[in-house]
């Protein structure tokens, strides 16, 4: 089992012993991550209960709550498990795009190997966030984003530096008339050249280009990144949950060499986990301090920075 | 006896042994702020101009946090300490900045050390030794007793303020922990990122570990004279570790808005690229939460390790 914890999105994935993919769930994160969780675990005991996970690995922004609740045998950033599983999808590939909720990455691979890697800076400017911010000010469906903008046939310019420079200029063109469509594609025309400066600068860009993460369901996006690029663009099948594919795979070659897992069962959704916040007023630092507790057991607490709370 | 207050930023972690023992000479007490913490910083940016670095903003805290205790504040501007070279407007600007954004303060020594007219250390101690009523001789005696070069400030480093369990391994991996001293050395604005990376197995190393000639010799290396003296010693130990294949991977600590990193960054990583070295900037700012560095730092590391199966990889000849 691979589970990935992201900002906006929780995906959980089951492979088989030949890294084949035999169940998915993308589900939305909706700032309640230990919830979504449970409700993720619940829909694989009750559709494959009988079957027995032999190892689970966890990756994303919240890989750290994901192990604990389930008890992770791989905890891996995002970076690592998006390149195990791109390499597992096609192991030619030199350049992977991985643009998700908060953040966005370039990943250079030669030989098999990552050898390079970018992600974003401090600005989340151009990530799934801004298009769902943007597809509800224009009151579309965010599914539907990438399709209009492939109607249209004069794009605008925007201003895709910064989210909130975008956003005035998106609604200046608006205001002056343009077609909805030809402001849908300008945006990710300028999402893209924003990409490829900031998080692609200096990157030596070289075909097959995997592009994955949630927004490479962004049909609009991958047009602007075709003509931008000159290359084709390859979305695999389950762009959405790679990480969660890679974190599995690790987790399955680690139990492979380890022997045993540390999963706790898929009846964990049936137990009570409180989440109780903590602020320590031991120093000036003030720290906020999370305690998970299952049932009444303490499971894990985190968050200081003096080692005086952590379990 | 009377209390001389340095505030822990900025250019303290480059000369707070030598301006202890010099103040300590000329029979002061010598008073410096704790650690940053998180009520230092917010302090910091509630009282400095908003435009300003993040080590800016938090050397207003820890002026704050020193005012009440001292009769002196020692904020040198420190114009320039080599002939033809300069420091970031903002180390030149620091007392001048402080003094307009914070109220009630003590008097400030702000002496200026200026090595393009003339006046290097001795003329600006003396200055100091004029306004605290101590004698030329007494300010020259002390100032010959407490100079003992890089030296004592590498001891300092280590003995109070790197984390404990700093110490080099041999069969640890090598890596070049890049930027401004006042990053690097406060665990505060860089996350305990020093503590991270010797968790990780990693030995760090610092451009302060190489000597000012090696630096100074590599920092000529780029194709126009660097007039920024902090540059100097930044790009001189990055181009020296890369050119010489010295580590495994380097990582730049770059602060959100510095004028210099933002130069510095692009410099080291193209070098770094045209030698096979991997490199990763990380920008800090006031952010506290540290899932984002951690995972940064966590997939630098994997892609270190798995280079190392990579059949044109260039092994460290330490």
């Amino acid at each position: 089992m691979g589970i990935d914890v992201g900002s906006v999105s929780t995906n959980l994935v089951l492979i088989d012993e030949q890294d084949n993919l035999v169940y998915k769930s993308y589900l939305r994160t909706q700032g309640r991550p230990l919830d979504i969780l449970k409700k993720g675990i619940k829909e694989i005991s009750d559709q494959y209960g009988e079957y027995k996970i032999a190892g689970v690995g966890a990756t994303g922004s919240g890989r750290y709550l994901a192990s604990v609740l389930v008890g992770a045998d791989v905890v891996k950033n995002e970076i690592t498990c998006h390149a195990v599983a791109a390499l597992a999808n096609n192991p030619e590939v030199k350049t992977i795009i991985e643009i998700g909720g908060q953040d966005s990455k370039i990943i250079i691979i030669e030989d098999g190997i990552v050898v390079d890697f970018a992600m974003n800076t401090v600005c989340a400017a151009g990530t799934g966030s801004f298009l769902d911010r943007q597809a509800l000010r224009l009151n579309m469906e965010i599914s539907e984003f990438g399709r209009i903008a492939l109607n249209s046939s004069n794009p605008v310019r925007i201003a895709g530096r910064c989210a909130v420079f975008a956003e005035s200029d998106m609604i200046h063109k608006q205001q002056l008339g343009h077609n909805q469509e030809d402001i849908v594609k300008g945006l990710c025309d300028a999402l893209v050249r924003n990409y490829l400066s900031n998080v692609g600068k200096g990157k030596t860009i070289k075909s097959p280009i995997l592009f994955q993460g949630g927004v490479a369901a962004n049909e609009g996006i991958r047009e602007s990144f075709k003509m931008e690029l000159g290359e084709e663009i390859y979305v695999p099948r389950n762009f959405d949950v790679m990480g969660a594919i890679g974190a599995a795979i690790l987790s399955r070659e680690e139990v492979s060499s380890k022997g045993y897992t540390r999963f706790k069962g898929t009846d964990i959704y049936k137990q009570e986990y409180k989440v109780k916040p903590i602020d320590c007023n031991g120093c000036s630092n003030l720290c906020e301090i999370l305690e998970i507790r299952e049932n009444d057991e303490v499971l894990a607490r985190y968050g200081d920075k003096c080692g005086k709370w952590s379990l | 006896m009377k209390k001389i207050g340095i505030p822990r930023g900025m250019l303290y972690y480059e000369y707070f042994p030598i301006w202890k023992d010099f103040f300590e000479g000329i029979g002061f007490e010598v008073i410096s702020s704790n650690r940053t913490n998180k009520e230092i910083m917010d302090r910091g940016i509630l009282y400095s101009v908003d435009e300003a670095c993040l080590p800016v903003k938090i050397i207003h805290g820890h002026v704050d946090f020193l005012k009440d205790k001292v009769d002196f504040l020692f904020i040198p501007k420190i114009m320039s300490i080599y002939k033809r070279e300069y420091c970031c407007p903002k180390i030149i600007g620091l007392a001048e900045m402080i003094r307009n954004s914070l109220d009630d303060l003590p008097e400030i020594l702000d002496v200026v050390y200026d090595f393009n007219k003339r006046r290097g250390p001795e003329k600006a101690y003396k200055e100091i030794a004029k306004t605290l009523g101590v004698t030329e001789r007494q300010s020259s005696r002390s100032l010959k007793k407490a100079d003992k070069g890089m030296d004592r400030l590498l001891d300092w480093l280590k003995s109070d303020i790197l984390p404990d369990n700093y110490a080099y391994r041999k069969d640890f991996k090598d890596l070049l922990l890049l930027g401004h001293s006042y990053i690097l050395f406060d665990d505060f604005i860089n996350m305990k990122v020093v503590e991270k990376l010797i968790d990780k197995d990693i030995n760090v190393h610092f451009p302060e570990d190489i000597s000012d000639d090696i630096a100074r010799k590599y920092s000529n290396f780029t194709k126009k004279r660097m007039f920024w003296t902090h540059g100097r010693r930044i790009i001189g130990a990055s181009n020296y570790v890369i050119m010489n294949h010295k580590v495994d991977g380097i990582i730049y600590l770059s602060s959100f808005g510095c004028g210099l990193d933002s130069v510095f960054t692009h410099m080291v990583s193209r070098q770094a690229a045209k030698y096979g070295i991997p490199f990763m900037n990380l920008t800090l700012d006031e952010q506290t939460g540290e899932a984002g560095i951690n995972t940064r730092l966590e997939a630098f590391l994997d892609m270190m390790k798995w280079r190392d199966s990579h059949k044109d990889h260039i092994s460290s000849f330490r």
